[in-house]
């Protein structure tokens, strides 16, 4: 499975980059929201979208509310940030996104959180 | 590494109390339980600690080593399918079997830290249709004091709430407290805690309508295992159902059970 990260961290890339492939994804990066626009347009076999919240350029939550007006992306869309407040778990779900991964989080409950998003 | 009579002590010990088996080749597993106990006990080294419980042991003492000695790996929603399962098409099922029943009565039997029963409740509340709780009468055993203890308390990291719990589950059932989470105390004072060896204990007879003894019964040897699901299956109702873990199975063990596919998952069903 192909799966989009989008993330300004490149060291958070590469960390989740190795979970998806120990359990057999191929990853993608992408390095803020508007990088992740062109990304989905370049990459239509995407299966599965991971979105940070804060990057400059274009954040997590302006890219969901863009896919929201323009349907540009067709894989689910699940949120993984620092960001662990309630109010922003629901902002996201509201916002379009399918589930939602608070970091730190470990290579397991990436496992499990793919096997729900995408069973 | 220990004397090899001291692994044969503490094995022995364990399997005899709770029936998890410590084969030869899993002693350096118990090193690691053996250091813990050091330091709790405020011992100096493996030694001390043997003669400490070849002498006598107290309940501290018992109910520490059983506490390290048992597996408390669970998480919310685990393999999600037989909670779904459970609470669409198992209260359907229940519903026709038992039209005159008012209540029902649920068991999660190696409860843990208290995951096990806590998704059942929140997948009754989400997933069926339109269930009501209050009729639901849930108790939740398990053998470690400490699993119990945290069971109760309904309070997660936020590792463990994500294990398993999709984001909006977590949020329509959990309130943040810090870097913690807690569980809807209304969800919580639903389920009856109990302590309960699954080996040596005796369990009431026809008593539930479901049971979930989920990833527990891969600790024990088959002559345990046997002994196990013959209560289990004493303790439901005829007609109950029983959810094990995904992979385990009656193989080997000749109760009056036969499998039944529900939804998208397996459990087993009481004949009569």
């Amino acid at each position: 499975m192909k799966v989009l990260v989008v993330d300004d961290s490149k060291p958070i890339f590469m960390m989740v980059s190795q979970m998806l492939k120990d359990l057999g994804h191929d990853a993608v990066w992408a390095e803020n929201g508007q990088d992740g626009v062109e990304k989905v347009a370049a990459n239509p076999d995407l299966e599965l979208v991971l979105l940070d919240w804060n990057m400059p350029v274009m954040d997590g939550l302006q890219f969901l509310q863009k896919n929201t007006s323009d349907s540009f992306c067709k894989a689910p869309i699940v949120m993984m940030t620092t960001e662990n407040k309630p109010e922003k778990i629901q902002e996201a779900l509201k916002n379009g996104a399918v589930d939602y991964i608070m970091k730190p989080f470990t290579a397991d409950i990436l496992e499990n959180k793919i096997e729900m998003v995408c069973d | 590494m220990a004397e090899p009579e001291v692994y044969k002590f503490f094995s022995e010990y364990v399997y005899k109390h709770t029936g998890i088996l410590y084969k030869e080749q899993d002693y350096y597993r118990l090193d690691a339980r053996f250091n813990t106990l050091i330091k709790e006990f405020d011992l100096k080294d493996v030694s001390e600690l043997y003669h400490l419980y070849i002498q006598k042991i107290t309940p501290e003492m018992h109910t520490t080593l059983i506490d390290l000695c048992t597996n408390n790996e669970t998480y919310f929603m685990r393999d999600l399918k037989p909670f779904k399962a459970f609470a669409k098409e198992g209260m359907s099922y229940l519903k026709e079997k038992f039209p005159n029943d008012l209540s029902y009565n649920f068991w999660s039997a190696a409860c843990s830290t208290g995951q096990e029963p806590l998704s059942l409740l929140m997948a009754l509340d989400s997933f069926g249709d339109n269930f009501n709780l209050d009729k639901v009468r849930l108790e939740a055993s398990d053998i470690s004091s400490e699993a119990l203890k945290k069971a109760q308390s309904g309070v997660y990291t936020g590792l463990e709430v994500q294990r398993g719990l999709p984001a909006n589950l977590l949020i329509k059932y959990f309130t943040q407290e810090e870097e913690s989470w807690k569980i809807d105390p209304s969800l919580l004072k639903r389920i009856s805690f109990k302590s309960l060896n699954l080996l040596t204990d005796n369990f009431p007879l026809t008593q539930y309508h479901i049971i979930f003894i989920r990833n527990v019964l891969i600790y024990q040897d088959m002559d345990n295992k046997r002994k196990i699901l013959a209560k289990v299956c004493d303790a439901l109702k005829p007609g109950g159902l029983m959810f094990m873990g995904a992979g385990e199975s009656l193989i080997g063990v000749d109760i009056p059970m036969t499998q039944k596919e529900l939804g998208k998952a397996f459990c087993y069903v009481k004949e009569g």
